[in-house]
């Protein structure tokens, strides 16, 4: 199906064309995608019998008068993340572990909870039916005490079970937007099309049941905040750069947005550009799209997208456009802090630009959010600034 | 006319003085020695239904030498004029008596008419006197025959070989629980602690008001009190029993039991008030004098004793088999900056039959101040201990009702056969039980590994394979405990739970120097001491510092009180991944 041509002329493109055809190039030297370690898509047979192995080594533990444990892989430890350039931060092969023990009094109340919700995913696998870990927390909030609770130990689950959390029938809770060239058909069957009006469609809490998608979109712009994104829904951006698909996860995405930029990318392989504000906030919200986070570096086969740039703001900008003093802020303790920690980190090796632009923003010790470009006029981002990097391959 | 029991107990009290006063004997060493005491009664000539007694009291073993032998007995002859009873006694030069074998030339008799009621009483209280003074004079032993117109019976009263806690000045507490309290009833796999575990407080000098005359003390009254819960918290019991009841033990200088001159009437104006001791309602309990004191029983009878009230005011009966009885121990000691005399002790006895209600009536603030403080402790152990044990009970049924619910839901055969041949169970419901069983046993297993006292398991389908845990705690243990006593410390800081360093401190009856905040900022406010009493404290304290002779028992209570310090650690939320 062909959308109404209401964006630029073809030539405007190239530039993205060209870059889409160098990622597709990488990939078929990389030798297409990278196999799918870590968790996987298992079916509800393989789930049930994973859980009943659990058990059953449980009850030959007891059987043998010895307390039974998990071994629980420390998910966040540097120790434990190593960083593919096709992938990103993923979790090595031979991990250091935990033990929580039935018998020790430090752990005996989480090896309680670990065993109560994988009986309640048991449950959840066996009936068909899907529950959210909130939904998990409220069957019993006094038990569990708070939903961080819930949240470790369904990741942790998820991680000793070696499947993902969609095959634990456990869906987290969808906060996303996206907009723009984009149809695709829920699970249900509900058609959905995310052609740009005045509002944009919540991400799906099932993206792993969506099928049939159908886009021409030429890129897909990441955009880190709700109030931008709207900015640039207000002022029919997704029109005006048809064929385009915009998504925001608000802040730090949450699975089911990563889950969907991942599918965007895996199905159609269109070039993804990231626009954030020009602090260490900002990239590393970039970061975990492009890399993963580190406590779901276990699942970072199905969640990184590599092939992710940099389209704005950048802190280069900020001095080629002249942005005002006053509309930058300074960078306070916090902010060096996690500057200096992303500067550590192993990805930022192979991103000698994206190494430059922080330290630049560590030398000026300022940092500006993209309503600075307010200050030029008030759809300047959407008019000029966005178009010009898109046309002129302002990316990195 | 004194009856027989107030003459043999003030017999054996002088005795104790004299022996620990005039022989010499080393204030840390405690009294060793074995005396008989026989009271043989026949039907009075003089006196219509009457018994006539004749009381024998003697020394199975040389305690002192002749000279002091004949000192003593001129001493007390003057200090016991008012035995107007026929009193003898003879000396290395008399002739034995052929129905004790073995006696020395020590032997005193004397002579009674009493009614056979009388005399039942008599024995009784005998008893009781007796058991009161081998439970801190633990060398002492006893043989009490009783022989009534031909019919004899004999008791033997010692505690050899049973645990002990060296206290100070020569004394030690008998700390095996089967004398303070009958073992409670078990019906399900429990595990129970054979000693109690005192905890010491911070030793106050005590004043003596001012209208009562007649005693220019060339020294300090200090009253150091004790307290534990017996049987000791279990340390994993399905069952936690509350405190149901309390018992006050009084004991004088020199660990004499402190018989008032109202023995008969032992709630004095001071102890009739339940709560000038302890405050009982900050632990929701409510206290009522117990009156029904039976002299004839086997444990050790309180001086004072208290029972909780139950909720709707009845007094609860039975309550030896139910709950836990707190026991205090006073014990009043005499400390002078010049060496003490007997008179001086005997006349400090005296004083104190007398007039314990004012003199505690006087200082009731420091009293009840450092009796508060370490049952505050103890109750807040036990306290702990049932949260951590409640929070355990709550995981364990968690952990084995998740099982249930995967195995009873579970529509793999193989695997609910798997499941049901493991444990060896014919159905789910036997299969449950024995889960449940296996979950409690390993738990409990990682706790007895731990326990420093002799801990024995009931389990009424193993009895014959019972196991016994009478291992001493090996070196990693101690090491384990030296090394994370600092730890521990921050612990008790945080949590109120004792450290071994505390263990040490409150042994040591915490001296006016230390640090107010090691004891969590709660200490009793101390009597404004004079210089004799202040020294008095500070030696207290130092005599209780444990010693080499005592340290084995002392390692053994820190041990457990560290692992009761440790079970707080099931109220801290478990640290996140």
């Amino acid at each position: 199906m062909a959308f109404a041509p209401m964006g630029p002329e073809a030539s405007f493109f190239e530039v993205l064309d060209r870059h889409r055809e160098s990622l597709l190039a990488a990939l078929r030297r990389g030798g297409g995608e990278p196999p799918s370690g870590g968790s996987h898509l298992a079916s509800s047979s393989e789930v049930l019998a994973s859980i009943e192995n659990v058990i059953q080594d449980i009850i030959t533990s007891l059987a043998r008068n010895e307390a039974p444990a998990f071994m629980i892989e420390n998910r966040s430890s540097w120790e434990n993340i190593k960083f593919e350039d096709s992938v990103g931060l993923q979790m090595v092969s031979h991990c250091t572990t935990r033990k929580i023990k039935s018998d020790s009094p430090k752990s005996v109340q989480k090896f309680a909870l670990i065993l109560k919700i994988l009986s309640m995913i048991y449950k959840l696998v066996q009936s068909n039916t899907y529950a959210t870990k909130r939904d998990i927390y409220y069957t019993d909030s006094q038990l569990f005490g708070n939903q961080t609770v819930v949240d470790n130990i369904i990741n942790d689950i998820s991680c000793m079970l070696k499947v993902s959390r969609r095959s634990l029938h456990i869906l987290s809770t969808s906060k996303g937007l996206i907009a723009g060239n984009l149809r695709y058909i829920e699970e249900d069957g509900t058609k959905v099309n995310c052609t740009c009006g005045a509002t944009a469609v919540a991400v799906p809490s099932n993206i792993q049941g969506i099928w049939n998608l159908v886009t021409d979109a030429k890129f897909v712009l990441i955009v880190e905040k709700d109030a931008t994104f709207q900015r640039l829904l207000d002022d029919n951006f997704c029109n005006k750069m048809s064929p385009c698909i915009m998504i925001t996860g608000k802040g730090v995405p949450d699975l089911n947005t990563r889950l969907l930029v991942k599918k965007l990318w895996d199905t159609f392989h269109i070039p993804v550009f990231t626009l954030v504000d020009a602090d260490p906030h900002g990239i590393e919200i970039m970061c975990i799209y492009k890399y993963g986070s580190m406590s779901m570096s276990f699942e970072a086969h199905h969640l990184t997208v590599p092939a992710i740039r940099w389209l704005g703001l950048l802190p280069s900008d900020l001095k080629r456009l002249n942005v005002p003093k006053d509309s930058l802020i300074p960078l306070t303790k916090r902010d060096q802090m996690k500057l200096d920690s992303i500067l550590r980190r192993p990805y930022v090796t192979c991103q000698p630009f994206w190494r430059k632009e922080m330290e630049i923003m560590a030398d000026s010790k300022m940092k500006a959010e993209i309503q600075a470009l307010t200050f030029l006029s008030s759809d300047y981002l959407s008019r000029v600034y966005l178009p010009n990097k898109l046309k002129f391959g302002g990316w990195i | 006319m004194k009856g027989t029991a107030v003459t043999v107990f003030e017999i054996l009290r002088f005795l104790i003085i004299h022996w620990k006063c005039d022989i010499e004997v080393s204030k840390g060493v405690l009294l060793e020695g074995q005396l008989v005491i026989s009271i043989e009664g026949l039907n009075s000539k003089h006196q219509a239904n009457a018994l006539h007694c004749v009381t024998t009291i003697a020394s199975a073993g040389s305690l002192f030498g002749g000279t002091v032998l004949k000192k003593f007995l001129k001493e007390i002859q003057s200090i016991l004029p008012g035995i107007s009873a026929k009193l003898t006694w003879t000396s290395e030069e008399s002739s034995y008596s052929q129905d004790m074998t073995g006696v020395t030339p020590f032997q005193m008799i004397f002579e009674v008419d009493e009614k056979p009621r009388t005399l039942m009483t008599d024995c009784l209280v005998i008893k009781h006197v007796l058991r009161k003074i081998i439970m801190v004079h633990p060398k002492i032993r006893f043989n009490f025959t009783v022989k009534v117109n031909g019919i004899l019976s004999t008791e033997f009263f010692g505690v050899e070989n049973e645990p002990t806690l060296n206290l100070w000045n020569g004394i030690a507490l008998v700390v095996d629980s089967q004398h303070y309290a009958s073992r409670p009833k078990f019906d399900t796999i429990e595990s129970y602690c054979s000693r109690i575990h005192p905890v010491l407080g911070h030793p106050v000098m005590l004043f003596i008001p001012d209208d009562v005359a007649g005693m220019d003390l060339l020294g300090e009254l200090i009253l150091t009190p004790a307290v534990a819960l017996c049987p000791s918290p279990k340390v994993f019991s399905n069952q936690l029993n509350s405190i149901s009841s309390v018992s006050i033990f009084l004991y004088g200088p020199l660990g004499l039991p402190l018989i008032l001159s109202t023995w008969e009437q032992p709630m004095t104006t001071f102890f009739k008030d339940t709560s000038s001791l302890i405050d009982w309602k900050k632990y929701h309990l409510c206290m009522v004098p117990n009156l029904d004191l039976n002299l004839d029983r086997d444990l050790l009878l309180p001086d004072v004793s208290y029972q909780v009230e139950s909720r709707e005011g009845d007094q609860s009966q039975n309550m030896d088999l139910q709950g836990q009885t707190l026991l205090l121990f006073l014990f009043v000691d005499f400390h002078s900056a010049f060496p003490v005399q007997q008179m001086e002790i005997w006349g400090v006895y005296a004083l104190l039959t007398t007039h314990l209600n004012a003199i505690l009536v006087e200082s009731h603030s420091v009293v009840q101040d450092s009796i508060q403080f370490i049952v505050d402790q103890v109750l807040e152990q036990h306290h702990q201990a049932a949260k951590a044990q409640q929070k355990l009970q709550a995981s364990l049924s968690v952990a084995v009702n998740s099982i249930m619910s995967i195995l009873t839901g579970s529509t793999r055969s193989s695997f609910r056969k798997m499941c049901l041949q493991t444990l060896q169970a014919g159905d789910t419901q036997e299969f449950g039980t024995k889960l449940h069983k296996l979950f409690c046993e390993i738990t409990q297993h990682q706790f007895l590994h731990h326990c420093s006292c002799e801990v024995k398991q009931l389990i009424l389908e193993k009895k014959d394979s019972a196991q016994s845990t009478e291992d001493t705690p090996d070196n990693s243990s101690l090491e384990l405990l030296t090394d994370t006593s600092g730890q521990a410390e921050n612990k008790r800081l945080k949590r109120g739970s004792p450290s071994v360093e505390d263990m040490r401190t409150l042994y040591s009856a915490r001296a006016p120097s230390l640090s107010e905040a090691a004891l969590g900022g709660r200490a009793p406010t101390a009597a404004p001491l004079t210089p004799s009493g202040r020294e008095a404290c500070e030696t207290h304290s130092r005599a209780l510092t444990p010693g080499r002779a005592s340290l084995g028992n002392h390692l053994e209570d820190a041990l457990w009180l560290q692992e009761v310090s440790n079970l707080s650690e099931w109220l801290s939320p478990s640290p996140g991944p």
